[in-house]
């Protein structure tokens, strides 16, 4: 009846695994080694390829704009991060203890899901303009603020500018993280806590937080991860990095060196200390990942 | 302990979840609801400060305008077909591999598991230039193809992870029993497993898809011909020199997020237990 196994369970995974891994090897971890062999090069289509040693990288760190380049690019991914994370938290809490409606408003709050990033910049830079946009208008009939907000003119506020449209974006995926991890946790804990004496803020520190705090803590990660090299709102918010440069991210400085300056080792060099740096946020993500509970 | 009573009033009041749900989803639609409105004004109307909420004139025609003279019909056939290629190819790809690293460990497969999880991690931005130097070699710069390519890079790594997490979750016995009724291995993906895990194979589908749909950068990088664009480069037809015509942005705006928002919201409810399941139970 049963048909004689000519090859074992792990060879048979194994041989099933080949045309995914084919993929991994030639689709993900040539061109990353491509990329780092690329980065000792000097490469700037203007004289020919040598071999340059760490020159680009000197270049890059050397740049007097770098720290500042970096301070922002952690300025940005945090901030839109901690943002997303609060709005996300605070959404799942309320999605999950309403009873009717509460299909619509989960809608209604993923649905920037579905919006390209690159449009959510184009959106959001046309609702916080100075004079034709809403928000300004608004803050400035609320009474909040007598002139226009020019968020354009204003380091610190286009940088909150362009984190407040990048978490937009962002808290969708966050929040059915969170929204399930509630979800998760058992009714009778509560019950239990009740019985006890516990009120709801005891209840949601003591057994809602710590309960779902992993796939809170995983979701939080990748978020990060991607508001860290992601570039697309802060390119059509604020176009080549803003007033004074003031939204100027590593990534868009990987961007430019590849883009405007065709410079492609230096742009190699970015995208390795790019990988490097991402991979800190990523080692914790996969500590956690792997971790066994 | 008084204001701790005054915040237990207000938390445990009944209306107050939709207080809250109330003005986050304002701030969350508050953009397509911009969009929508501003698709109807006329360009003048858009430039009026301060601004009018509720087209003054009314107008059908930058939607008439940006579908029939401007190149969107073109944009957004462009992004389907290299979306749609790339999706089925990663996920074809990516169904036995998650498969088998789920239900059939073997010696170093936990390492390869591992860097799934490591590549998951790479920037993607970091990933332009060896993909348009290649591309550049090839002689692909400028084709579909060469999107299609960078797309099944962007999500693939990320949809065998779901998929494995998914796949765990499947029950064992069920496997089993159809080995011991005489269906082989291969037979049981796709007479037991396929079958019952379609809505959620699909829901990562979706968001594979998604996520293809909203890239920018590489089609940005890759394609210079206006023919082979994709909705999201598109949209930079709008932006001009001296003025951006944000009525037609938001028009052509409308028409890129429709099939994506229609594909999302009908799969919504297995998205949700697909990257539940996937992402986070493993």
């Amino acid at each position: 009846m049963r048909r004689t196994r000519q090859i074992s369970n792990a060879s048979y995974g194994m041989l099933l695994s080949i045309p995914g891994l084919v993929l991994l090897l030639a689709w993900v971890l040539l061109p990353l080694i491509y990329v780092i062999g690329l980065s000792f090069y000097r490469y700037d289509n203007m004289s020919p390829v040598v071999f340059a040693g760490f020159d680009n990288y000197k270049r890059v760190l050397s740049n007097p704009d770098f720290p500042r380049i970096l301070q922002r690019t952690f300025v940005f991914s945090f901030g839109s991060t901690g943002l997303t994370l609060v709005t996300s938290v605070l959404l799942a809490a309320c999605l999950g203890r309403i009873g009717k409606g509460s299909a619509l408003f989960r809608s209604l709050v993923v649905m920037p899901w579905a919006v390209p990033l690159i449009l959510s910049g184009f959106l959001w830079a046309w609702m916080f303009h100075p004079s034709f946009g809403p928000i300004s208008d608004l803050l400035m009939r609320s009474g909040i603020r007598k002139t226009a907000l020019n968020i354009y003119e204003d380091p610190i506020s286009s940088m909150l500018g362009v984190i407040i449209a990048d978490a937009w974006r962002r808290i969708p995926f966050l929040t059915i993280i969170t929204l399930a991890a509630f979800q998760a946790i058992l009714e009778e804990l509560y019950d239990a806590a009740r019985v006890d004496g516990a009120d709801s803020i005891d209840s949601f520190i003591h057994i809602t937080l710590p309960l779902s705090s992993r796939p809170i803590m995983i979701g939080t990660l990748i978020t990060l991860m991607f508001t860290f090299r992601s570039i697309d709102v802060i390119y059509s918010m604020t176009p080549g990095g803003g007033y004074t440069k003031s939204t100027y991210v590593i990534g868009t400085y990987l961007f430019d060196s590849l883009y405007e300056f065709l410079n492609f080792g230096v742009a190699a060099a970015i995208s390795v200390i790019l990988v490097l740096l991402t991979f800190i946020i990523g080692s914790v993500f996969i500590y956690y990942t792997l971790q066994k509970r | 302990m008084k204001v701790r009573d005054l915040l237990l009033k207000v938390i445990d009041h009944p209306a107050t979840p939709y207080v809250v749900l109330g003005v986050i989803s304002l701030f969350m639609v508050s953009p397509f609801i911009w969009m929508v409105l501003s698709a109807f004004k006329t360009l003048p109307e858009t430039f009026m400060s301060p601004p009018t909420y509720f087209p003054k004139d009314f107008t059908l025609e930058t939607m008439r305008f940006t579908w029939f003279e401007a190149p969107i019909p073109t944009y957004l056939k462009n992004s389907l077909i290299a979306c749609l290629t790339a999706t089925v190819i990663i996920v074809v790809a990516s169904v036995f591999t998650a498969y088998a690293l789920s239900q059939y460990p073997y010696q170093g497969s936990n390492l390869i598991l591992g860097l799934f999880l490591f590549t998951r991690t790479i920037p993607p931005l970091a990933m332009l230039l060896p993909y348009y130097l290649i591309m550049r070699k090839l002689g692909l710069l400028n084709t579909r193809l060469a999107v299609i390519l960078y797309l099944i890079y962007l999500s693939y790594p990320l949809v065998v992870w779901l998929l494995k997490g998914f796949f765990d979750a499947f029950p064992r016995d069920l496997i089993d029993a159809a080995i011991v009724d005489g269906c082989t291995r291969t037979g049981t993906i796709f007479r037991v497993v396929l079958p019952i895990t379609a809505g959620s194979v699909g829901a990562i589908s979706v968001v594979a898809f998604l996520w293809a749909w909203n890239e920018f950068f590489a089609p940005y990088l890759f394609i210079h011909y206006d023919e082979l664009k994709p909705i999201t480069v598109g949209l930079y037809y709008f932006v001009g020199d001296e003025v951006t015509y944000w009525n037609r942005m938001c028009a052509a705006g409308i028409y890129a997020v429709v099939p994506s928002l229609t594909f999302f919201l009908l799969a919504q409810k297995y998205i949700i237990k697909g990257l539940t399941e996937g992402a986070l139970k493993y």
